[in-house]
């Protein structure tokens, strides 16, 4: 009993730790903890259940040592602002005004295209109809849009360059060839396409342009009809 | 806040209570039949042992082994019937020497059941 009780609650930390290392990306709408109990209290009600030859105890302990784990982490949650901090983790601002901040993506395990895929279930389709995008601690994400956010969606824009490479194949539905991209990038002071964070395009010519570790540049291209 | 203190302690004091509960209990129970298997060895070493005596042995088992079955895996106990049973059965045919090694064999598991489940760090990990 004594043992199950341990072994418990050292499965239940070494989760716990995976689980909060592992980032935004893995939790989804849980606080890491609430994940953590979802994912072993459900095998521990299954083993005894299964085995006959375990008694039913080690299952009863075992989830009681849970119960008791999660209420521990409960009540350090709601009244220590730090151990809080630890714990859930805190949001993480993936996108402000000055652009995406590549640095908090690549703390929670995500890309360009995770916030991009994130922003459109959101409704937003262009990466300056927001000005504030975030991962809130327990994995979901807001996004707060800029006031006239709808004007600046009037097509779909693609990833055309992503951490410094080019998607080939968006590259292929603007019909232009790669040399054409990199005649823009240059013209907007960007001589290594590695220095991009990213780059996409809409159908009516809309570029949204980041190096890295800098502000964010909307400009259009001189293209003669809609391509998408 | 009271309440999630006292549900706590509520939990914590009955895993606890239920840890050394076990722990004794088990302790126990294996010290009191490894008593009984050594007063049947030294029965067996003077070859005076006989069915009857063996089969106390086993009635004595039966009757702690039904509440054995909450606190311990049932594969455990029943390799200690196993073993317990072909000890009666060498005993009915008074082949006395295998009944002392496999004497030995169950003194040795009443020694190491307990140890197994006991808290000690390497049943930890």
């Amino acid at each position: 009993m004594g043992l199950v009780f341990i072994r418990t609650i050292i499965l239940f930390i070494t989760l716990f730790v995976i689980m909060r290392l592992m980032g935004k990306r893995q939790i989804g709408e849980m606080q890491p903890y609430e994940l953590v109990i979802t994912l072993i209290i459900a095998e521990l009600a299954c083993i005894p259940m299964g085995d006959t030859s375990i008694p039913l105890l080690y299952g009863i302990v075992a989830i009681l040592t849970v119960y008791f784990l999660h209420q521990v982490v409960c009540l350090i949650d709601l009244n220590f602002n730090q151990a809080k901090l630890v714990l859930s983790g805190s949001p993480s601002v993936v996108l402000n005004k000055n652009g995406i901040d590549d640095s908090q993506l690549k703390k929670n395990n995500l890309d360009v295209s995770d916030l991009i895929e994130s922003l459109r279930i959101e409704g937003y389709f262009s990466l300056d109809a927001v000005d504030y995008a975030l991962y809130e601690a327990e994995g979901t994400f807001s996004a707060l849009p800029k006031k006239n956010y709808q004007e600046k969606q009037t097509s779909l824009p693609i990833i055309l360059v992503d951490e410094g490479k080019f998607d080939e194949r968006n590259l292929k539905l603007t019909q232009k060839p790669k040399g054409y991209f990199l005649d823009v990038l240059r013209q907007h002071g960007c001589d290594e396409l590695k220095k991009v964070l990213v780059m996409t395009v809409d159908g009516n010519g809309k570029v949204y342009l980041q190096k890295k570790r800098q502000k964010y540049k909307v400009f259009h291209l001189d293209w003669e009809a809609q391509l998408w | 806040m009271v309440k999630t203190l006292v549900s706590m302690l509520v939990t914590l004091s009955i895993l606890i209570g239920a840890a050394i509960f076990e722990n004794v209990y088990v302790k126990h129970l294996f010290q009191d039949f490894q008593r009984t298997l050594l007063t049947l060895q030294d029965k067996t070493e003077n070859h005076t042992a006989n069915y009857e005596d063996g089969a106390a042995v086993r009635e004595y088992w039966e009757s702690k082994k039904s509440v054995m079955y909450v606190w311990l895996p049932h594969s455990t106990l029943q390799e200690f019937d196993y073993q317990l049973n072909e000890a009666i059965g060498l005993l009915y045919s008074k082949d006395y020497p295998n009944v002392i090694s496999k004497l030995e064999i169950l003194l040795a598991m009443a020694e190491n059941i307990p140890q197994t489940y006991s808290l000690r760090l390497e049943n930890i990990f």
